[in-house]
């Protein structure tokens, strides 16, 4: 379960990029959190990965106040949730096979234990035929569905996804849409960032909208049309 | 152990990754080590060339013709006990008569003409060797000299003060510019660390992301600059090695000057081992730097 009470963030003075939110994920809910660019989305996710400090507020993942976590304790945060970007960061040197398997090297899990879970993960998100490929020498879609691998491999209890179709055509975004649906049937809590309503459509779950850094609507399973 | 072993292959990976920074670095802290070997090497060698130069030092001391046998009995007492000392032997006048006429048996008849022998008597002190020409062993001939009873010495001191000059000298020039280019190394290892950290700062961002811990992140980079500057240490040795050894091919004329000065056939030990840990630990020393300053939590 993910908690924000009146939590607030400022970059510059008397500006604020998210202002007195307070909302409450529940585990295994499906959430898209919407709003133009600019409205304070990256923010938000990045609150919960503490990639950014809130200036005010406290943010709970798991009952856990995750503000008060040293910065030498993050690393098992980090390891609960898994982090979708838009702009997929693989690293071009390594393979397919290597990118995924990074969270579970950083652990120190033993090869044979890696191989098992890659594999699993490449089935999920169907690039088995291209785990020996470098990320260059495959499409866009190809290269998202690596890095949902890379999130996915070692069973986070959260999955959070920034713009994750951002870079794609509609057809390939509703074929990332249905991996993550996937993924959240498997009782993994998802929170996808977007601002794609086509697709928020397509995939009815409850919606957090923010404007200029207000959650204006918290309600569940909301639909625009 | 698997964490060591870990960092130690992600380390050598870092560095095949950015094979022309890092190759080129290494390069140059073994040029720069060679620079230091080469110095040290040579102060090594003058140290030694002067050691057994000034070992087995001996004086003598000429006493007047109006000594009376007690002060010089009291004399031979007290450098027998002395520390500094390891020998003592004392010549009368009649003695050193006879050595002269051993020596020199054609000027013999001369010694005819005297009534007694000519010659003052003496002692010779031989120095032991661990104090060979130290600065005890210069005041103690000095102190001697100063007595009553003695006339004249034989011993070059200002040829020892100067040996010790040089040995100072050449020790004063080594810390210079032994600090210099452990400073130059220490930068250059520093700097190339500091450019792999921004150069993977995306690698590092997303190992952050998927729970890497800090020591994971750090210990390789750490490790990093400690393998090249263990390598550019190996290097410099070598390259120390072939440059010894093909001295008396390129510089003959050098080499007849410096044969007796300087072991052209092998490195020592010691010398070879200074380098190679002086390397690791600037290169373990500068990177750790690094680290804390461009890779923070």
């Amino acid at each position: 379960m993910i908690e924000f009470y009146h939590v607030y963030k400022q970059y510059v003075k008397e500006q604020y990029a998210l202002y007195d939110i307070s909302l409450t994920i529940k585990k295994g809910e499906f959430v898209f959190l919407t709003g133009a660019s600019g409205a304070g989305k990256t923010t938000l996710l990045k609150l919960i990965f503490k990639e950014e400090l809130p200036n005010k507020g406290q943010i709970l993942v798991d009952s856990k106040n995750i503000t008060l976590i040293p910065a030498g304790e993050l690393y098992r945060l980090r390891r609960e949730i898994g982090i979708v970007f838009q702009d997929f960061k693989l690293l071009v040197n390594r393979t397919v096979y290597e990118n995924i398997a990074i969270p579970l090297v950083v652990r120190g899990e033993k090869k044979s234990f890696i191989d098992k879970m890659v594999s699993k993960a490449l089935h999920e998100v169907g690039l088995t035929h291209r785990k020996n490929y470098i990320p260059t020498h495959i499409s866009g879609g190809e290269q998202q569905r690596v890095a949902i691998a890379r999130a996915i491999v070692c069973n986070p209890k959260i999955i959070i996804a920034d713009e994750p179709t951002g870079n794609l055509d509609t057809e390939l975004s509703i074929e990332i849409f249905k991996i993550f649906e996937k993924i959240n049937i498997n009782g993994i809590t998802t929170i996808i960032a977007t601002h794609d309503d086509h697709l928020m459509n397509m995939f009815p779950k409850r919606t957090l909208k923010l404007e200029k850094g207000i959650l204006t609507s918290s309600g569940e399973k909301e639909v625009s049309f | 152990m698997n964490l060591l072993k870990s960092t130690l292959n992600n380390a050598v990976k870092n560095i095949l990754r950015n094979k022309l920074i890092n190759f080129l670095s290494l390069g140059i802290i073994a040029f720069t080590l060679l620079i230091f070997g080469i110095f040290n090497y040579l102060t090594y060698s003058l140290e030694t060339f002067t050691d057994n130069f000034s070992k087995n030092i001996e004086a003598i001391f000429y006493f007047n013709d109006d000594v009376d046998q007690y002060e010089i009995d009291l004399l031979l007492e007290k450098l027998r006990s002395s520390l500094l000392v390891e020998d003592v032997v004392f010549n009368s006048k009649n003695q050193a008569e006879i050595i002269f006429s051993r020596q020199f048996p054609e000027l013999k008849y001369i010694l005819s003409e005297f009534k007694e022998s000519p010659f003052p008597s003496s002692i010779e002190v031989k120095f032991k060797q661990e104090f060979n020409m130290g600065t005890q062993v210069i005041s103690f001939i000095e102190d001697i000299e100063k007595l009553s009873i003695i006339e004249s010495k034989q011993v070059n001191l200002d040829w020892a003060k100067k040996i010790l000059a040089i040995k100072k000298f050449i020790s004063l020039v080594g810390i210079f510019l032994s600090l210099i280019l452990i400073f130059v190394s220490s930068f250059i290892i520093f700097n190339v660390i500091k450019i792999n950290i921004f150069y993977r700062k995306e690698e590092i961002n997303i190992f952050r992301l998927v729970g890497a811990t800090d020591r994971y992140i750090k210990f390789p980079f750490i490790i990093e600059g400690a393998l090249l500057g263990f390598f550019g240490s190996l290097m410099a040795g070598g390259l120390l090695f072939i440059t010894l050894k093909s001295f008396p091919a390129y510089a003959t004329f050098m080499y007849s000057i410096f044969k007796d000065l300087i072991n052209f056939k092998s490195i020592p030990i010691t010398i070879f081992s200074r380098l190679v840990l002086l390397g690791t630990g600037i290169g373990l020393l500068s990177s750790t730097i690094s680290v804390r300053q461009f890779l923070k939590n």
